[in-house]
């Protein structure tokens, strides 16, 4: 019914108002949810300066923010200690060497996969690679404990009958950047791979055909035409992960080490240490202050990357 | 016409006048935590009408497990949110009780102005000892001292063991008062003796299991201090008589800077060279449940427990083995984390606390309501046998799992299979005769240091869990490392600031 | 489609790698897909292991004994667990098709060069990205303000619009659209609603297929809602009834300090670790058997040419 009074509306002056509606209207449920679940809440970052109250009958939410106590910066305070240091390099280390290495590992296993004629086999590959996302980190953790248990794993028993010294997995921190690294690609590269193959399904064949006719190989078709059309998502994709930087996923660095203390010197990320935190002290305001700095830092990179990607390609950019 | 829509009126108002009547019963929803229930209404088709009658109230529970333990009660008290009129409320977890009375979170039980226990719990107060309201007194907002919630009569006294198999021990010549007189610091020939005996088959066996997060509380002698949820501080007790001061007199000291700690941890180290300790016990997340696995297994000789009144048999019947407890200190001890083990306190946002609280009375003195909400329906959920114990059926397991602990006065209900009739009895004997620690009564207010806190205990978990194991390479150096940067984080004004509460609280008493 | 068998018979290798390339291909993908799976099929290895395995030589591919008894104990959960089905479907489709929705009306116009407020609107869902207000006053807005606890509704709402698939479906947009497309309807005098349905919604398919399989999968997983917001267990979703397990044992283990004696009684009442590997395996097979669906748009154009136009 709408559909065709729009059909029949004469081209006028005010169709570009019009269009701009019309436009809005398809905007406008996503945009009132927006405000709803996210903007309206948004006010309890203030906690992150408050010496939280909690409310009463008297005094209901968020009357109560009013009569808290301003405390400043107070509540960032814990986040500064000896071991800061060490929380804020495992945190952007992992997180810079992830996101390149998922990006690398993830774009070449959808190049890959699309140049195989075999469908059936490359639609099989794919499935299995969405299993990891099913499965917790506990659940991968405990996979991970039939290897590394210190009495009854198989790579430990496997050493002992050997001869050798079995390793002290849990007990040693040098392993574990790389473990952790295998397991954040084994559990997102699945994620992201079908992102990218669904980029590369959108290419148009004939432009392959037209490349292959001008005597270009397949290697050069994959850098002339894949990856020039994969580079919008590739550049959106960066852009968010660069978001996350200051934050980690907490299964991860908790679970899969087995919240095992003498690895902490390469586990500790902003995430765990601030959960520890509450753990002992159940402060809200502290817990608020992490998550508020862990944004910011994640809102300035954001804005610095889409700044670069705009200077250099304009249609790129995220905004 | 006119008359019609009168007569339609009238009779409408009647109908909804009618149920209006039969309901003058107020409804109050209950916070209840810990347990596993599916099916409620054979319980309370019965429980409701009884209530009704005899004091106008009826319930509607809504079932907390443990998965939600923390959760449910933060939320609602962290939201302001009135759903619940009567919360379960403890001093451990996050679910902190101190905490949220402080905040304002509950009503004053024994306020002057309006005593409520006075008014309709006097039958309640008659019961519970007087000691537990001692325990349960809090700050609330106004600062001034008084019971936010009732709390429950069961084990209030704590009890620290070594767990020992006695089946194993006696296989190797042994007996329990070897092992008690050889004390933690003299069992390497006994280790030694069955770990070689056990292994002979080829396979491993670690005689020594335990929780390293607090098997220290077992050789130092440090209570729990109620409040200090990162273990950070110890309150060295005496041993020898609980009641009286300790070594150190009536002080905090930092836990990991004493000398019994270190003595406590270079044994442990040795114990773990020596093979006696489990290394998957030093891992934070697999530690507590090798420990129970071991235990439930039969798989070890000596182990740590909290236990209580007549556990020896629960725990001998489910491991097939003989089990023996050997407490670390002369009697059992009442302190603040066990009487506030498990409470009810009533909303500050409910509209009828008087309902609540002639609910609360009557739950923790009939024995009929205690009954029927904690084992469920006789015939349904359980039978009594000859001896008047209670033995459980399948419908219970499977949709009526109650926490005992979690709902109220337990020396209410009938015993179960094997206690004997004159369990409860007994049971209560036993508790009557704990004695009080020194400092009983206090409970640490960390809010003054949260950010101190936050940081130490944070240090504390890096290291510690390594130290009480025996797993670290270096002892010495890992304690002295710990200890440095816990210094550097504020260790000593949380010390100081403790304290100071224990000075201002033991001269006000 | 004889067109396409023509070229599949004659060019077999037309422009495509050559056979050694694609074999080497083939044992890279192979084996990471076998990376993927061999943590599931440890999973149903362990619901089929014997709970006196585990507690002996703990978690291993090769249990001392088999045992039906897991599948025995989750059958015995009888209605919550078909009830947990349900929701969870319920749950997955409602939510993934008014998300979709929502995410793909939201993303249109983003992408429409001649939208005056694209920019703005797209900071707008960006920026949530990024800053939220935090647990707390997210949970006494939805609770307190909009109702929701204990419905459906707190299990769907809160999850609705995700910024990151917005961006993606932009891009989806933006990619595969070319914008003489809309001149040349607009021209015809077609209305924004239908140029998007009927000319720009069947070019973006693999991306809305994509979008799609990635909200289906987020509200197939969740469980934190229902934790916040839920306490009727009629409402549980699967992935909650198996949270729930994992949780208990969890919240047990960690309190056994306080709890003491009580805590190795609570022990002895919950379902064991078989039982909840079980419980995984309950959870994954009908995401994994629903995936193929998704997968004919994301999948068809590979290897035999784009079907667009």
């Amino acid at each position: 019914m709408l559909r065709h009074q729009a059909a029949r509306r004469p081209v006028m002056g005010s169709a570009g108002r019009k269009k701009t509606l019309w436009l809005l209207t398809m905007v406008a449920p996503g945009a009132i949810w927006l405000i709803l679940i996210r903007y309206l809440p948004m006010f309890g970052i203030v906690m992150a300066f408050l010496d939280y109250r909690l409310p009463t009958r008297k005094m209901p939410f968020p009357i109560n923010l009013l009569h808290s106590d301003w405390v400043g910066l107070d509540n960032f305070q814990f986040l500064f200690t000896s071991d800061a240091l060490t929380m804020i390099r495992n945190t952007l280390g992992y997180n810079i060497v992830w996101i390149a290495l998922g990006l690398v590992l993830a774009v070449a296993l959808a190049i890959m996969m699309s140049e195989l004629t075999k469908k059936f086999l490359a639609k099989t590959y794919q499935t299995l690679m969405f299993f990891p996302y099913f499965l917790s980190w506990v659940v991968a953790a405990y996979f991970l404990f039939a290897f590394l248990d210190p009495t009854n794993g198989m790579i430990v028993r496997a050493q002992k009958a050997a001869g050798v010294t079995p390793i002290d997995w849990y007990n040693e921190p040098k392993y574990w950047p790389v473990i952790l690294t295998i397991c954040s690609m084994w559990k997102n590269t699945g994620y992201s791979t079908v992102l990218y193959l669904s980029a590369i399904t959108g290419i148009d064949r004939s432009q392959y055909e037209a490349a292959a006719v001008d005597g270009a190989t397949k290697w050069q078709q994959m850098l002339h035409v894949t990856l020039p059309h994969l580079k919008p998502i590739i550049i959106v994709l960066l852009i968010m992960n660069v978001g996350k930087i200051f934050n980690a996923d907490f299964g991860l660095f908790w679970s899969v080490p087995m919240n095992s203390a003498p690895l902490f010197p390469v586990t500790q990320v902003v995430d765990t240490y601030v959960y520890r935190s509450y753990k002992f002290t159940g402060d809200v305001g502290m817990s608020t202050a992490a998550g508020f700095l862990q944004n910011l830092v994640g809102f300035i990179c954001i804005m610095g990357a889409n700044a670069i990607v705009r200077r250099l390609d304009a249609d790129s950019s995220l905004f | 016409m006119k008359k019609l829509l009168a007569l339609v009126l009238a009779a409408m108002l009647a109908l909804s006048i009618v149920p209006a009547m039969a309901e003058d019963a107020v409804e109050i929803t209950i916070l209840l935590e810990g347990n596993n229930v599916t099916d409620d209404a054979p319980v309370l088709e019965k429980l409701n009408p009884y209530l009704a009658e005899k004091i106008g109230v009826t319930i509607k529970p809504v079932w907390g497990t443990w998965a939600n333990f923390d959760d449910l009660a933060l939320n609602a008290v962290t939201s302001g949110s009135d759903e619940y009129d009567i919360m379960f409320t403890c001093s451990w977890t996050k679910n902190e009780y101190a905490k949220y009375a402080k905040a304002g979170a509950y009503v004053r039980l024994d306020d002057p102005e309006d005593d409520l226990l006075a008014e309709y719990g006097a039958a309640l107060k008659d019961t519970l000892p007087e000691l537990l309201f001692e325990g349960a007194m809090t700050e609330g907002p106004d600062g001034e001292k008084g019971v936010y919630a009732v709390p429950g009569f069961k084990d209030f006294a704590t009890m620290n063991c070594w767990d020992v198999n006695v089946t194993l021990l006696e296989k190797y010549g042994y007996t329990l008062e070897d092992v008690q007189k050889a004390g933690f610091y003299g069992w390497d020939e006994i280790f030694a003796k069955v770990k070689a005996g056990e292994e002979a088959d080829g396979s491993v066996f670690y005689p020594f299991v335990f929780e390293g997060a607090v098997v220290e509380r077992f050789v130092d002698n440090t209570p729990i201090v109620t409040g200090d949820s990162g273990l950070l501080l110890s309150y060295i007790m005496n041993a020898d008589d609980v009641s009286q001061p300790g070594p150190y007199g009536n002080v905090f000291v930092n836990k990991y800077a004493t000398d019994e700690f270190k003595a406590f941890a270079a044994q442990m180290k040795k114990y773990y060279d020596a093979g006696y300790i489990d290394p998957a016990i030093a891992i934070g997340e697999t530690a507590t449940d090798t420990w129970r696995n071991a235990q439930n297994t039969a798989n070890y000789l000596i182990s740590s427990e909290v236990s209580l009144y007549g556990y020896e048999y629960t725990t001998s019947a489910a491991r097939g083995i003989q089990v023996a407890y050997i407490m670390t200190h002369s009697d059992p001890y009442i302190d603040n984390t066990s009487v506030q083990g498990a409470m009810m306190a009533i909303s500050a946002n409910s509209d009828a606390p008087e309902a609540c609280m002639k609910f609360l009375n009557l739950l923790n003195t009939d024995p009929y309501v205690m009954t029927l909400l904690n084992y469920g329906v006789e015939g349904v959920h359980y039978n009594l046998n000859d001896q008047g114990e209670a033995e459980f059926t399948d419908a219970r397991a499977n949709s009526y799992t109650v926490w005992t602990n979690g709902v109220g006065n337990v020396t209410l209900l009938p015993p179960t299979k094997g206690q004997g009739a004159d369990f409860q009895q007994r049971f209560a004997e036993f508790y009557g005769g704990a004695k009080k620690l020194p400092i009983y009564g206090f409970t640490f207010d960390a809010s003054k240091v949260n950010k101190e806190i936050a940081a130490v205990a944070n240090i504390k978990e890096a290291y510690a869990l390594t130290l009480c194991t025996g797993a670290a390479a270096d002892v010495d150096a890992t304690l002295a490392e710990m200890l440095q940067k816990m210094d550097e984080a504020g260790m000593q004004k949380i010390v100081d600031e403790a304290n100071a509460q224990l000075e201002a609280f033991l001269s006000g008493k | 489609m004889t067109a396409l068998s023509h070229r599949k018979g004659h060019a077999l290798r037309l422009n495509q790698v050559s056979a050694g390339t694609e074999l080497i291909f083939h044992i890279i993908l192979g084996l990471f897909a076998a990376c993927c799976i061999l943590p599931f099929i440890f999973v149903v290895i362990i619901s089929f292991s014997a709970e006196s395995s585990i507690k002996t030589i703990g978690y291993s591919f090769v249990p001392a004994q088999w045992s039906l008894e897991a599948y025995r104990q989750v059958f015995k959960l009888g209605d919550q667990l078909w009830l947990s089905y349900f929701n969870s479907f319920f749950i997955t489709i409602v939510g993934t098709v008014v998300s979709v929705a929502i995410c793909v009306l939201y993303a249109y116009p983003l992408f429409r060069k001649d939208f005056k407020l694209r920019g703005f609107f797209t900071f707008f869902s960006f920026f949530t990205m990024i800053f939220g207000g935090g647990l707390i006053p997210t949970y006494i807005v939805c609770k307190n303000l909009l109702g929701m606890s204990n419905n459906y509704a707190a299990l769907i709402v809160p999850m609705l619009v995700n910024p990151f698939n917005i961006i993606i479906m932009r891009t989806f947009f933006q990619t595969s659209v070319p914008f003489d497309l809309i001149e040349a309807a607009t021209i015809d005098g077609s209305g924004e609603y239908s140029t998007l349905t009927r000319v720009i919604l069947p070019i973006v398919k693999p991306g809305i297929a994509t979008v799609a399989l990635l909200t289906a999968l987020a509200y197939w997983n969740e469980w934190f809602l229902c934790l916040l917001y839920i306490t009727d267990r009629h409402l549980y979703p699967l992935q909650y009834l198996l949270m729930e397990m994992q949780r208990n044992a969890e919240f047990i283990s960690r309190n056994s300090s306080v709890m003491g004696a009580a805590s190795a009684e609570a022990v002895r009442n919950l379902p064991n670790q078989t039982m909840r590997m079980a419980v995984v395996v309950f959870i994954v097979l009908p995401i994994a058997c629903a995936y193929p669906f998704f997968q004919r748009y994301v999948v068809a154009g590979l290897t035999i040419g784009s079907v667009k136009g």
